[in-house]
């Protein structure tokens, strides 16, 4: 079965928009509550005053998971360090993507990118369990300075037979996130993939973050596995 | 012996007990985790950063001043003193990876009573600490003004407490309101004052050894090789190695603790003792007893200026500007961290490990570290600060070693520590009593100081947290 890491600040009042718990009710979902603390404060002194307001918010946040129709349970870490958090939790949970929470309604159409060294077979196999069924449309972008229309093509004819709505977008000369940015309009949540690690994303924060930040939506991304991709 | 803490203070709290799995990368309780954040890196640049301050920049001066090139040996005699007590401390902090360092391993092995009067004396012990490395902050600070050519007047002393007294408030506010990420700041400065260092030795001791010639003044050195007196320099400057322990007061933040505790304790013991014979075997070269003695505190940047010129003046101030600087700030802390240890097993109020969600920081339990820390740093009194500072280490250091000989004997259930000291109880035996060996060559005044910060706090013992059992608990 395919599981779902959903983060969630809990004590800072961040929730889970309806329109992602509705597009997650197909898979199993991990509720990742997190409270990040300075270097000044042990976790565990955190933990002694926060937990139970935690705990609270948490099993609400997994009910609200169960009545939109998936499985979810939930994690609660206090940390000093939330990467290495989501990374920790992923593995452990084995989870194939995590979710950057954004405001989104009900979900029609999903803007799926395929655009740089990504893992596309676990992208492809990650959407079709996502969309499982049911109506929601996908795009698939590839872009980047010299994109494979091949590959496009390759994946969209993949997705048909699963028997999902599929439209391909081929964006060349631009870099992938300029790409991405440009088709976002006009879809309600982002599929992408973890690149492997690289200096660029050190310095300029993931793609992933950037796009969440400058989308608004709610981004998918399907993890980067070393043993798997690497 | 219960495996649980149990009891109730004067106010009717408990102990905060709960069950915990301990992994390499998480402690785990019932309904939450917590996360491990700290690499070896990390739990080095703390054993580091809290120490270097005071042995390099602060008593070379001092040190050499009474006993000369003697003091290579003092130091040496410190780092030893350290190594026995970091050992036993590595092996508890394995077992026993949680806030709280050496209190904890007290409590736990000799019960409440020692534990109160450790847990309340680390408190006190790090405020001198602290207050001690911002005086030394200070006098740094008021070299780095007359080399920028501002002429301070009549009372120069002034001028040290004011800086002292305002970075002791500048620190404890940082540290309520800074939430970034001041620990990769941290591992930056040690790492700049390790190359700084390096560098500046490396030239020093070509220098001394004769391959190269920086015009030391010549002179008959005054060296004192006597027992008593290089004793006396080495319980003196024994505040220059209080700070592996605290490590231990992180142990519950640190990954792959098993592992990066023994290495992050004894590694930095380690590398400060080689770091502070060799500063002093410059320092004592460039100049004579007498003329260290006559420059103080800040004798280093007069050993900078003989050996390079001004830009060597230049390297040393700027160097003991960040030692100091991330010695108080990491001894502030620790306390905070001792605070809260202390108030989870109930033997202080438990607001006072209360979080604020603002800034998620333990402001009431900083505020318990600076405002003491600001009346002591206001007195000036260097020695005095420093040798208080060693004497309640010093009790705890000793009482380390005892509580690892009493679980060893009594052998808890969970007591299965990743990292054994060798040889059984030689090691901290002679780490016990070279710990209070040290204190009887101190000056009394600040004995009598210790011991009545060590009075007071049995008393609260007795008065608040009698009833309290945690002798024997995980």
């Amino acid at each position: 079965m395919t599981r779902v890491l959903v983060p969630v600040e809990v004590l800072e009042g961040k929730s889970v928009s309806p329109g992602l718990m509705n597009l997650l009710g197909t898979v199993d979902v991990t509720v990742l509550g997190y409270h990040v603390l300075p270097e000044q404060t042990p976790p565990d002194q955190a933990r002694l005053q926060f937990e139970d307001r935690a705990t609270d918010a948490l099993a609400d946040l997994s009910e609200e998971f169960e009545t939109a129709g998936g499985r979810a349970d939930h994690r609660l870490v206090f940390t000093h360090d939330r990467e290495q958090t989501i990374d920790r939790i992923a593995n452990e949970i084995d989870a194939r993507a995590f979710a950057i929470s954004g405001m989104t309604g009900d979900v029609d159409r999903l803007l799926v990118s395929i655009s740089g060294d990504v893992a596309t077979e676990r992208i492809l196999a990650f959407v079709e369990a996502l969309v499982g069924g049911r109506e929601i449309g996908v795009t698939l972008l590839l872009a980047g300075t010299k994109p494979d229309e091949r590959r496009l093509e390759d994946a969209a004819d993949r997705l048909r037979n699963a028997g999902i709505d599929v439209r391909t977008e081929l964006v060349a000369g631009k870099s992938p996130f300029r790409g991405l940015m440009d088709t976002v309009p006009d879809h309600d949540a982002v599929v992408m993939g973890e690149n492997a690690p690289s200096i660029r994303s050190l310095v300029f924060g993931d793609d992933p973050e950037r796009v969440a930040s400058a989308s608004v939506g709610p981004v998918l991304v399907v993890r980067y596995v070393e043993s798997l991709d690497g | 012996m219960s495996e649980e803490p149990g009891g109730t203070n004067v106010r009717g709290e408990s102990p905060d007990a709960e069950p915990v799995v301990e992994t390499d990368e998480a402690t785990i309780t019932d309904d939450a985790e917590l996360e491990r954040t700290l690499g070896l890196s990390g739990g080095l640049a703390i054993g580091i950063g809290t120490m270097i301050g005071a042995g390099i920049f602060v008593f070379p001066g001092l040190a050499g001043g009474q006993v000369g090139t003697a003091a290579t040996v003092s130091f040496a005699i410190g780092g030893v003193v350290a190594l026995l007590v970091a050992l036993p401390t590595s092996e508890l902090a394995t077992a026993m990876p949680k806030s709280g360092g050496g209190y904890y391993f007290i409590s736990r092995g000799l019960g409440t009573l020692a534990g109160t009067v450790i847990g309340l004396s680390l408190w006190f012990g790090l405020v001198f600490a602290t207050a001690f490395y911002l005086v030394g902050l200070g006098f740094y600070a008021l070299d780095a003004l007359a080399e920028v050519g501002v002429t301070i007047g009549a009372s120069p002393g002034a001028i040290v407490s004011a800086i002292a007294v305002l970075s002791g408030i500048g620190f404890t506010v940082l540290n309520v309101t800074g939430t970034e990420n001041a620990a990769k700041l941290q591992n930056g400065i040690v790492a700049l004052l390790l190359s700084m260092l390096v560098a500046f030795l490396g030239f020093g001791l070509l220098e001394a050894l004769g391959f190269v010639d920086a015009d030391t003044p010549p002179g008959e050195a005054a060296d004192v090789w006597e027992v008593v007196p290089i004793m006396s320099v080495a319980a003196l400057v024994f505040t220059s190695y209080l700070g592996f322990a605290q490590v231990a007061t992180v142990a519950g933040e640190m990954k792959r603790p098993g592992r990066n505790l023994p290495l992050a304790m004894i590694g930095s013991v380690v590398i400060v003792t080689l770091l502070y014979v060799l500063t002093i075997l410059v320092a004592t070269d460039v100049f004579t007893q007498d003329r260290l003695l006559e420059e103080g505190e800040t004798a280093m940047v007069e050993v900078g200026r003989q050996l390079l010129g001004t830009g060597g003046a230049l390297v040393i101030i700027v160097g003991g500007l960040l030692a100091t600087m991330s010695s108080a700030n990491a001894s502030i802390l620790s306390t905070s961290r001792a605070i809260y240890g202390v108030s989870k097993d109930a033997l202080l109020p438990r607001w006072a490990s209360r979080i604020n969600l603002k800034y998620g920081t333990p402001h009431v339990a900083l505020g318990m570290a600076g405002g003491p820390v600001v009346v002591l740093a206001a007195t000036r009194q260097v020695q005095l600060l420093a040798e208080v500072a060693s004497f309640l280490h010093l009790i705890m250091y000793g009482l380390i070693c005892v509580a690892l000989l009493a679980i060893r004997r009594d052998r808890p259930e969970w007591y299965d520590p990743d990292f054994v000291v060798p040889g059984g109880p030689v090691i901290p035996t002679l780490g016990a009593l070279a710990s209070f060996g040290l204190i009887a060559f101190m000056d009394p005044t600040s004995i009598a100081v210790g011991i009545t910060v060590i009075v007071v706090t049995a008393g609260w013992y007795f008065y608040y947290a009698r009833d309290v059992t945690l002798k024997g608990a995980l």
